[in-house]
């Protein structure tokens, strides 16, 4: 071959490639050298067909990195490859420098890769930043007085503060990835268990909903159950739902503060409606309930009646035996009284000597009937001092439009006849009063 | 005269005092042909194979005088590699990058681009980063307390576009 018709092979084979591309061969140099028609020609042709060669090698090796064969190799002496021998070292590089970032090194830095530089150095800074609010946050759950559970939406346990692994005596490596509510979630206050699922603080979980609860129990790893209020929300991020953080703190400190209080208001609540000396209700609780008492005889059309009686001579008692024994008259009383009246009565010391009974349900007529048992009952009774103890009643019913006043005033006048008809007597309202 | 020197990182002598005007930049061509032609004249007295041996001590006591005057040893390794990358650039010694490490095995992979021995260099079929070799040992030397070699497996001069290095610890 001559050298124009070597030129016209490599011209046409070069053409062809331009509109077809390489194809699976590459480029195939066109001439065989030896028949060419000279030695200057032949030299040429022999550097073309390395050139052709570097240039197919050059492409396959660019594929290969392409599709991301980072320990692709190329000959040394292809000079074609060489810039992309650079980039190789970069890409491989940049793949130890990306599993570096993923096990927590960031302080790895791109340095003279233009544009990717740029970002994968601002990816840094931006992980950094994101690092340096988790560790503020993580110094902030550690030092609270809260224990603190992140859940995925399963509920798996993803993370676990100091004060949580302390109160409930799980550690977080222990839990991990566990099902930690099925742990410590399971049992009512008084011991009884339940199945979490379904509950509220699970399906909140579930659902990603907020939920409060002040008043349940976790279980301990030790099997105490602790009370504690909790505080559950949602993690929500880009409109999905990530997990839910569970707030909670223990609260058996208050629970036995709240019992305290609970038996010192009772014991308020006892003295204030007590009368010290004999046990039974004094006047103010009295009022209370005879007020209840005509409210509910009003509403329910039912009969009721109250019996107000009088120890007779009592100042003679305390004049002649003293206080005390007075003192012990009064309390004898009320134990005669109470032994005879019903369950559903409500019996009072009204003041001084006097008391008060109301009769639930009964009629006037009824009322003097319980009010003459009473009588006689005291009358038989043996008192500490030595002499007889009687008393005088008074007794009236409850009529429309009475009021606890009008009530109690027809009683006391009924009393007061009783007194003037000679004491140890039972008398009745004036029908007419 | 004393028969041998003993390199000490003062002897570097206090450039801004000394060099008030031109500074303490100097340019490539300058260091490399100290480099080269040492090169030429050490293997011409020595031999070629003592005169890389003696280049790679060179290096290793370079290295290890650097690490202790001018990175901070007491970092984390992951720390300590991003402080001497920074640094290598800083100084315009070289752009140095970590293609594998095996840190229990203490086996490495680094790739230096832009290398001031050979960056550019004609195509010689060797590589000729002797010096670097032991600059890189000597550091990690430093560093660890552990002696190690680096390899030079790729370079500028056998037609690669960035030095790369094969360190291991010694093997005792």
């Amino acid at each position: 071959m001559n050298s124009t018709q070597v030129l016209n092979a490599i011209g046409s084979c070069l053409a062809r490639a331009m509109e077809r591309g390489l194809g699976k061969n590459g480029l195939v140099f066109p001439v065989a050298c030896q028949e060419t028609e000279d030695d200057d020609c032949r030299n040429s042709c022999r550097n073309l067909e390395q050139i052709f060669a570097q240039m197919n090698e050059t492409y396959r090796f660019a594929e290969a990195l392409a599709n991301g064969e980072l320990k692709a190799n190329v000959s040394r002496s292809n000079i074609f490859a060489m810039p992309l021998k650079a980039l190789q070292a970069s890409l491989r590089y940049l793949t130890w420098q990306t599993n570096q970032v993923a096990d927590g090194d960031l302080s790895q830095h791109v340095d003279f890769l233009g544009e990717f530089s740029l970002s994968f150095n601002r990816m840094i800074e931006s992980l950094r930043e994101k690092d340096s609010l988790e560790q503020r946050l993580k110094t902030i759950t550690d030092v609270l007085g809260e224990g603190v559970y992140l859940v995925d939406p399963e509920g798996h346990l993803i993370f676990a503060n100091p004060e949580a692994e302390r109160l409930l005596g799980y550690g977080f490596q222990e839990m991990a990835g566990e099902l930690v509510l099925h742990a410590i979630y399971k049992q009512y206050a008084d011991g009884t268990f339940f199945t979490p699922e379904g509950t509220q603080l699970v399906t909140a979980v579930q659902i990603g909903q907020s939920y409060d609860n002040d008043d349940c129990v976790f279980a301990c790893k030790s099997g105490r159950l602790m009370p504690v209020s909790l505080a559950c929300r949602p993690v929500i991020t880009g409109g999905r739902l990530e997990g839910t953080v569970i707030a909670f703190h223990d609260i058996t400190e208050q629970k036995r503060h709240q019992r305290s209080l609970q038996t010192i208001n009772a014991l308020l609540e006892k003295q204030a409606s007590t009368d010290a000396l004999t046990g039974i209700y004094n006047r103010l609780k009295f009022s209370k309930l005879l007020a209840l008492e005509i409210s509910r005889a009003r509403r329910y059309h039912s009969s009721m009646a109250i019996i107000m009686f009088d120890i007779d001579k009592f100042k003679d008692i305390n004049d002649t035996y003293g206080h005390q024994a007075g003192d012990s008259v009064l309390i004898d009383m009320a134990r005669v009284i109470n032994a005879n009246i019903r369950a559903t009565d409500i019996f009072a010391r009204w003041g001084g000597e006097e008391f008060m009974v109301i009769a639930t349900g009964c009629t006037l007529e009824q009322g003097m009937q319980l009010a003459e048992i009473l009588r006689i009952r005291v009358a038989e009774k043996i008192f500490s001092v030595p002499r007889a103890v009687t008393a005088s009643f008074g007794v009236s019913a409850f009529r429309a439009g009475d009021n606890e006043i009008s009530l109690t005033n027809r009683a006391d006048h009924a009393l007061y006849q009783a007194k003037e008809n000679g004491r140890n007597r039972v008398e009745a309202e004036d029908a007419a009063s | 005269m004393k028969k041998v020197y003993d390199f000490k990182w003062e002897d570097l002598g206090n450039l801004e005092e000394g060099r008030p005007n031109l500074g303490g930049e100097t340019s490539v061509v300058v260091y490399r042909l100290m480099q080269f032609t040492f090169k030429d004249v050490f293997s011409k007295e020595l031999g070629k194979e003592k005169t890389c041996e003696l280049f790679v001590k060179a290096g290793l006591l370079a290295g290890r005088e650097f690490c202790r005057n001018v990175l901070n040893c007491a970092l984390p390794f992951d720390e300590f590699i991003a402080d001497l990358k920074a640094k290598l650039i800083v100084l315009k010694i070289g752009v140095l990058q970590v293609e594998q490490a095996n840190m229990e095995e203490l086996n490495f992979m680094l790739t230096v681009s832009e290398d001031l021995d050979c960056s550019g260099l004609p195509i010689f079929g060797e590589a000729v980063c002797d010096y670097d070799e032991g600059f890189i040992a000597g550091i990690l030397k430093e560093y660890t307390g552990k002696d190690f070699t680096a390899r030079e497996i790729d370079c500028w001069a056998t037609g690669d576009r960035t030095c790369r290095f094969e360190v291991k610890p010694v093997e005792k």
